[in-house]
């Protein structure tokens, strides 16, 4: 295994750049529904015996769960029982170091008496972070999953009941081996949609037709009135009724031409619309009834399970916008995932800090010991409260943070992949920087917070009381 | 104008009033880079603990402008 990668093996690269020439060729990328809380499950995945249903993001965070475990167990394996040394090279040697390096880091920052606890929490949460941020650069991660129809309950207020009504989406597109795809060049166009599209082009071209009747009288007239008024001199030609008969039906037969041609120029534009869009291989003209789903009047809509039929290769699947419902989506693009950790972390913090300075810990929060000894005692109270407001303030500044920043690089890997979806690498390189740091930055605030409350407050006291 | 594409509108003008925050982020990163990497440059034994403080309080200015694009985000994929 380590020969096969010690080689120099740089066709890979090129290999993977042909591959995505490829699929950028064969199957389109496509820019995903995008939503910012974890989409359910289709109903059959949700935790057996009970309602609850399984976000893709919970996928995720287990996925992320396990391979920590793994991990462990892989280096409580490798590790020496007796203090040995390890021979060089191989992934354990490069945890060691990374550890080691980290290891100093926080003993910089936080080398108190609870340096051990503070240094437990701060490799824990650096670790969940920065593998469920990672998780976002693995292929098929936020892109393979379900396919089904995009439909949307809305509530009516006039008739009490919940529409279903059918929102954005794609084309669904069959694909070889019977795996379906959603079709990334046809957006989705309801068919009442088009039936509007196709009755406002006739519409239009009746109307320029019309119009172009009208001009087209008018300037027969004209030209009549001219030919009439104008030639007096040679009016003897005029007289004889058969001619002016001849005449009129011939002014009569170039109007008609005329509108048919003015007709066909709007239709044309319709319906080469219409054939590009066949030309890319979506469905057009798709003239059927509107697509009803058996759930439509159900006040408990929220609920339900969405549903996986119709059948994709139906002929009803022509009938609605399809969109990919991702398996497996990065666990730190939900504020579930992001906001836990929060919590933990400042939950953490109080007990370090209770456990470090005792009860007297709270002085911290309700600084009242000051309040009638020192004129000033007053602002010692407000720094008190304003202490807690920001441990609150914490636990949303770390969650916001964290989702923020790698929902955002989400959004970002699809919109590149699909504008140069050959070659994206750059910001696959940047968003894992990103991961990163951002998981550091997670970690590191921990371990600053945590020491901070392990800080005694009492020198203040100390220093008043000399005065 | 269709009700549809009015809301269209309002959002897309709202997401991108909302990320006007992040100019704020984006100038204290640039100061407290700006002014720890003189520190380093002047004393360069030093340079682990200012870079901690650097990353914290990059963190701090970052944060900020992270509630911008969160706020434009929510606009844009959670209002319906």
């Amino acid at each position: 295994m380590n020969s096969f990668w010690n080689g120099k093996r740089r066709y890979i690269a090129l290999l993977l750049f042909l591959a995505g020439v490829f699929v950028a060729l064969v199957v389109p990328p496509v820019i995903p529904f995008i939503q910012l809380a974890g989409e359910n499950l289709p109903s059959g995945y949700d935790i057996p015996f009970t309602d609850i249903r399984i976000t893709n993001t919970f996928v995720a965070a287990v996925i992320v769960w396990i391979l920590l475990l793994l991990f462990t167990v892989y280096i409580a394996r490798r590790r020496p029982s007796d203090g040995g040394e390890v021979p060089p090279g191989g992934f354990y040697n490069m945890f060691e170091a990374l550890y080691e390096g980290l290891m100093g880091f926080i003993g910089g920052i936080a080398g108190g008496a609870h340096f051990r606890l503070i240094f437990n929490m701060f490799m824990t949460i650096f670790l969940i972070v920065l593998l469920s941020n990672w998780m976002s650069l693995v292929p098929g991660i936020d892109t393979v999953g379900f396919i089904h129809p995009h439909t949307k309950e809305k509530f009516d207020p006039e008739t009490e009941e919940y529409k279903v009504i059918t929102t954005d989406g794609f084309e669904i597109y069959q694909g070889f081996l019977g795996i379906s795809y959603v079709n990334g060049q046809c957006d989705w166009i309801s068919p009442a949609d088009e039936a509007a599209a196709d009755q406002a082009a006739l519409a239009e071209a009746e109307a320029a037709g019309l119009a172009a009747q009208q001009t087209q009288i008018e300037d027969a007239a004209y030209a009549r009135y001219q030919a009439a008024h104008g030639e007096h001199g040679a009016s003897e030609h005029t007289d004889e009724a058969g001619g002016d008969h001849g005449e009129d039906s011939h002014g009569e037969e170039a109007v008609e031409s005329a509108a048919t041609a003015m007709d066909d120029e709007v239709l044309a534009a319709r319906i080469a619309e219409k054939q590009a869009r066949a030309n890319r291989g979506c469905y057009t003209g798709v003239a059927l009834a509107p697509w009803q789903d058996g759930y439509s009047d159900d006040k408990d809509a929220k609920k339900k399970p969405i549903p996986l039929h119709p059948d994709p290769s139906s002929e009803e699947a022509k009938r609605v916008p399809w969109v990919v419902l991702p398996l497996v989506r990065v666990a730190s693009t939900d504020l579930n995932m992001t906001l836990t950790l929060a919590i933990i972390s400042v939950v953490m913090t109080q007990y370090i800090g209770f456990k470090a300075l005792g009860i007297g810990y709270l002085t911290k929060f309700f600084n009242f010991g000051t309040l009638f000894k020192s004129p000033l005692g007053g602002i010692d109270v407000a720094v008190g409260l304003l202490e807690l407001i920001g441990d609150f303030a914490k636990i949303l500044s770390f969650s916001f943070r964290l989702l923020g920043a790698m929902f955002a690089g989400a959004i970002l890997l699809f919109v590149m992949s699909f504008l140069v979806p050959i070659l994206p690498w750059p910001f696959f390189i940047l968003e894992f920087f990103v991961g990163a740091i951002q998981a550091l930055v997670f970690a590191l605030l921990t371990a600053i917070f945590m020491n901070l409350a392990t800080i005694s407050h009492h020198h203040d006291d100390d220093h008043d009381d000399d005065h | 104008m269709d009700a549809q594409a009015t809301i269209v509108l309002g959002k897309a003008i709202g997401a991108g009033l909302a990320m006007i925050g992040a100019a704020g982020g984006g100038i204290g990163i640039g100061i407290s880079v700006g002014g720890a990497v003189m520190a380093m440059g002047r004393n360069p034994d030093h340079t682990a603990t200012i870079q901690t403080n650097m990353i914290l309080g990059v963190a701090f200015a970052e944060a900020v402008a992270i509630y911008a694009l969160v706020v434009s985000l929510i606009i844009l994929f959670v209002l319906s």
